[in-house]
């Protein structure tokens, strides 16, 4: 889970830590007082337009400096580039690509600016190509490539100097669903091999799906972070959380839990066939639902929170009126 | 506590020095500038005139040759001296066919990167703004190098051969002007062409703005002149700086029209650099800030 930055818990080592960070552009904010340490896994990053997530990203992959604060990669600040850029990978949301090069070419010209021989840098070449399933395509030019290669292949050379820490800017943007799904899946193979990468999307339950802990960005300020579960817990005073049980007898099942204290609200689903249950303590709701189900025999089909994902979570803290 | 499984290797083995790394920029831009054959055929031609340039020595010291061609041997001698005046009108002729050569290549170098928003890709790796101008201004340099001081040099190389070293003990100055004066020009053209192609993003426009920067502001200058009865607008021109700095170079008489101190010459391509320079490093960021 993702720790917010303390003097107890400031721990540099495997760790992408932002120490009160604040980023100015003139009179205009990027982002404000923001303490984080991210840990490997999937983080993603979830904001509206202009809340701060690219600000955020370009910092930590040192191309803009914090106006205030500091910023370190494995205890690795921006003073030390050839190390930093050593553990960083990038792949902005642009679509960039020098005119006439071929994708082979792409991540080849990259390694070699990285410093890699020309011998190691085709090797790596050829090994993200195939990481991305772009190893046939990689003698066409990129300007031919569809809007999905071309992101395959930027997340190629974003993983091709083997960094510890994969910074993606919208990824999956333009990918078609079999490529979002192998992405994902080298997404998943990457951070259970103990990488970060820490992915901005706008596309919310993907973002959900994909990631092991979430960080939401509002206005230039940290909203919410730390596993979806661990947030949407800690919301349950402000935002009751949402339990869809679906049984034989739910009109029983709401005579029942109306009996609770902690239950503000229990309504009938269209189908008839089930209830959606807003409860302040969701773990004592569970236990309730046990004797319930005990006591009167109900059949119950399914039960499932209808509102712990990332998609719920934001609408709570950034609110439906923005552009997700 | 928690644990992480950790087997994605990260890669631990030397790499290439930094200082060598601005290179790669080169290697791709000129296999996209040598792809067209307009520029291919334009090149070849640049270099006719260090050609013509090698004949006329060949000849000079090859009375036979003149004699099978029956041509009249001492006054072609004393007509074409092979002299500062000759190698300095090399430079000259070369210097204008590198102003063109820049306007193909320069407009293109810096202005599809910010485009596309492409400096990022650069700027996160380990290589700097500083390397990335340099990589840049190395396609120019390489370019220009190659039509202006190397074949100079070469030149210079070949009559000392055949003229014997007294020669060119007497005559080190010119190999210096060469050397010294192709390299200020080819600064000046680079910086200016690189901070022109990182401001104006439409290559035809950028070819307009390097024009109106190298050749107009001669008009502008000599128009304040007159009015003025002064000589200080010439130091807005930097055709006629690099003029005098060559003329002062190669020790040869400036036409007075357009002579100026030779300091103020200086002051003029040094404070377009650097002025070139400034307008590049606020340029040449790795992101964009949009207010």
């Amino acid at each position: 889970m993702i720790a917010p930055m303390t003097a107890q818990n400031a721990a540099p080592e495997g760790r992408v830590v932002f120490e009160n960070v604040s980023k100015f552009y003139g009179d205009v904010l990027g982002v404000n007082r923001v303490n984080l340490s991210i840990p490997p896994g999937i983080t993603g990053l979830v904001g509206p337009n202009g809340s701060g997530k690219t600000t955020l990203m370009n910092l930590m992959t040192g191309l803009i400096r914090p106006s205030r604060g500091r910023v370190s990669v494995f205890g690795i600040g921006p003073d030390d580039p050839e190390a930093l850029f050593r553990l960083i990978g990038y792949a902005t949301q642009f679509d960039s690509f020098p005119p006439g090069l071929t994708g082979f070419q792409f991540v080849e010209s990259y390694l070699r600016v990285h410093g890699f021989s020309a011998k190691e840098a085709e090797a790596k070449t050829w090994k993200s190509l195939e990481r991305v399933g772009l190893v046939e395509a990689a003698g066409r030019k990129v300007a031919g490539y569809s809007k999905g290669m071309r992101q395959r292949v930027r997340l190629a050379q974003a993983l091709s100097h083997e960094p510890s820490v994969l910074v993606l800017d919208e990824p999956l943007n333009g990918l078609d669903p079999m490529a979002r799904a192998e992405v994902i899946a080298l997404f998943r193979e990457l951070a259970d091999g103990g990488l970060h990468v820490i992915v901005s999307s706008h596309i919310l339950h993907e973002v959900d799906l994909i990631s092991d802990q979430v960080v939401l960005i509002n206005g230039g300020y940290i909203v919410a972070e730390g596993e979806i579960t661990d947030v949407r817990d800690e919301m349950e005073e402000q935002h009751p959380a949402q339990v869809l049980v679906r049984c034989d007898q739910p009109s029983l099942l709401a005579s029942r839990v109306f009996e609770q204290d902690h239950v503000v609200e229990a309504r009938l689903v269209e189908d008839g066939k089930g209830l959606l249950v807003r409860t302040r303590d969701a773990d004592r709701f569970h236990l309730v639902l046990n004797e319930i189900i005990l006591d009167s025999g109900l059949a119950v089909e399914s039960v499932e929170p209808a509102d712990a994902d990332v998609h719920a979570v934001y609408q709570y803290l950034i609110g439906s009126g923005e552009k997700s | 506590m928690a644990v992480y499984k950790r087997n994605y290797g990260r890669f631990q083995g030397a790499t290439t020095p930094t200082w060598s790394r601005f290179l790669v920029l080169p290697r791709y831009a000129f296999k996209d500038v040598f792809q067209g054959r307009l520029f291919v055929a334009f090149f070849t031609l640049c270099f006719a005139v260090p050609f013509v340039g090698l004949i006329l020595i060949y000849l000079h010291h090859n009375i036979a040759a003149l004699k099978f061609m029956n041509l009249p041997l001492a006054e072609l001698k004393n007509a074409l001296p092979i002299n500062s005046k000759f190698f300095l009108a090399g430079l000259e002729w070369q210097g204008g066919l590198a102003f063109l050569l820049t306007l193909f290549v320069g407009p293109a170098l810096i202005a599809p990167d910010l485009r596309n928003n492409g400096l990022a890709l650069y700027l996160s790796r380990p290589f700097s703004r500083t390397e990335y101008v340099l990589g840049k201004m190395s396609v120019l340099m390489i370019l220009l190098s190659l039509i202006t001081w190397i074949p100079g040099l070469l030149l210079f190389f070949f009559q000392s051969y055949l003229e014997g070293f007294g020669w060119l003990r007497e005559n080190a100055g010119i190999a210096f002007g060469l050397f010294v004066g192709s390299w200020a020009w080819i600064l000046v053209l680079a910086l200016v062409s690189l901070a022109v192609s990182a401001w104006v993003k439409w290559k035809p426009v950028a070819r307009v703005a390097l024009i109106v920067v190298f050749y107009v502001f001669i008009g502008f200058a000599a128009a304040m002149n007159g009015a003025l009865n002064t000589w200080w607008a010439w130091m807005l021109s930097i055709w006629v700086a690099i003029q005098n700095v060559w003329a002062s170079l190669f020790g040869v008489e400036m036409d007075p029209d357009i002579a100026v101190p030779v300091w103020s010459a200086w002051v003029t391509l040094v404070a377009c650099c650097l002025f070139c320079l400034w307008l590049l490093s606020r340029r040449i960021r790795a992101y964009e800030v949009v207010r």
